[in-house]
């Protein structure tokens, strides 16, 4: 590289300098809130991680992860009862599926319930 | 009067192990925060420019300096720091790199529509330089710049990346190398080709 290069290299990085030290204060404001945005997440990990509650809340989280395995052992040995029923009926109402068909064989389950409660068949 | 701070830390509990290492591990997180915000902020204005030279759009270079700092945090914060800088400009490469091929999509997709039509009017407070930053006798340095950042448009991307990064951003080789995810020699050569189309173009204007 001749001592020309060189010298444009100087020139320009001088220019491309004055231009950084030239940003409109904008800029530099959005640029410390992109600074700051970046931060916040590491802050917060380390806030979040030196907080004295961090221990009791571990062993909390543990203890109750343990209830509900245990207790849910329980329950699926038991058959199913009124409010497994209850969440049956909810997944029906929420799914969208078209409910028009309940409306249109009214007559048909309730002769149905009827027939059942009278050990008829 | 001596014995007394003796006495009195015999009747403390000794600090737990585990505490103590728990704040020694928070005060190296907390070191380790306020090294990366100094980094940042220190790169943070050369990192725009040199975004805006590549991408030659104010918004999307501001985009890429927010993303390429929260990628750095966010996956490279471990790192020594000495490797940041390298890593921060990788970081940054890539992501104008995407930034361009989505525009040359989006140009190609939108060829056929009316030019300016979505385009916000530019804010002119926005765009006025620092009253501080732009005395009369910068001027001949702007017109230099202006001029540069010309020419460096018509070059390849490789050979921009390697002179902003080489001659503006001050990475030696080996970082540059890293920065442009190539090899040593590589950097080399674009560099020197983008030195020879300047000097070619500018001549003896500078």
């Amino acid at each position: 590289m001749d001592e020309r290069m060189r010298e444009l290299e100087r020139k320009s990085r001088a220019a491309f300098d004055e231009s950084v030290e030239a940003l409109p204060a904008q800029t530099r404001s959005r640029l410390a809130r992109s600074r700051a945005l970046a931060l916040g997440e590491l802050r917060e990990r380390r806030v979040n991680w030196r907080s004295p509650w961090l221990p009791a809340g571990v062993a909390a989280a543990a203890a109750l992860a343990s209830v509900l395995v245990l207790t849910g052992e329980e329950r699926a040995a038991q058959p199913a009862g009124p409010a497994l029923a209850a969440i049956e009926d909810l997944d029906i109402v929420t799914d969208g599926e078209d409910l028009g068909m309940f409306d249109e064989d009214a007559d048909f389950y309730a002769w149905a319930v009827d027939q059942a409660a009278g050990g008829v068949g | 009067m001596e014995e007394e701070p003796a006495c009195r830390s015999a009747t403390l509990t000794p600090p737990l192990p585990q505490a103590g290492r728990r704040e020694g591990a928070w005060e190296a997180a907390l070191d380790r925060e306020r090294a990366l915000e100094r980094f940042l902020a220190g790169v943070e204005r050369r990192a725009f420019r040199i975004a805006q030279m590549s991408l030659r759009d104010h918004a999307e270079a501001e985009d890429a300096v927010q993303d390429a700092m929260i990628s750095l945090v966010r996956n490279y914060s471990g790192h020594p720091e000495e490797q940041w800088r390298p890593l921060f400009y990788r970081i940054l490469h890539n992501r104008i790199i995407d930034s361009q091929r989505k525009r040359k999509l989006r140009n190609a997709v939108f060829a056929w529509w009316p030019a300016g039509e979505d385009g916000e009017a530019p804010d002119p407070l926005e765009d006025a330089p620092d009253p501080a930053g732009t005395p009369d006798q910068q001027l001949e340095g702007q017109e230099l710049l202006a001029r540069i950042e010309s020419v460096l448009a018509g070059l390849s991307s490789r050979q921009r990346e390697a002179f902003l990064l080489r001659n503006f951003e001050g990475l030696d080789v080996a970082q540059t190398a890293v920065a442009m995810g190539c090899s040593e020699g590589s950097v080399k050569t674009h560099y020197f080709r983008a030195m020879q189309a300047l000097q070619s173009v500018l001549g003896d204007r500078t």
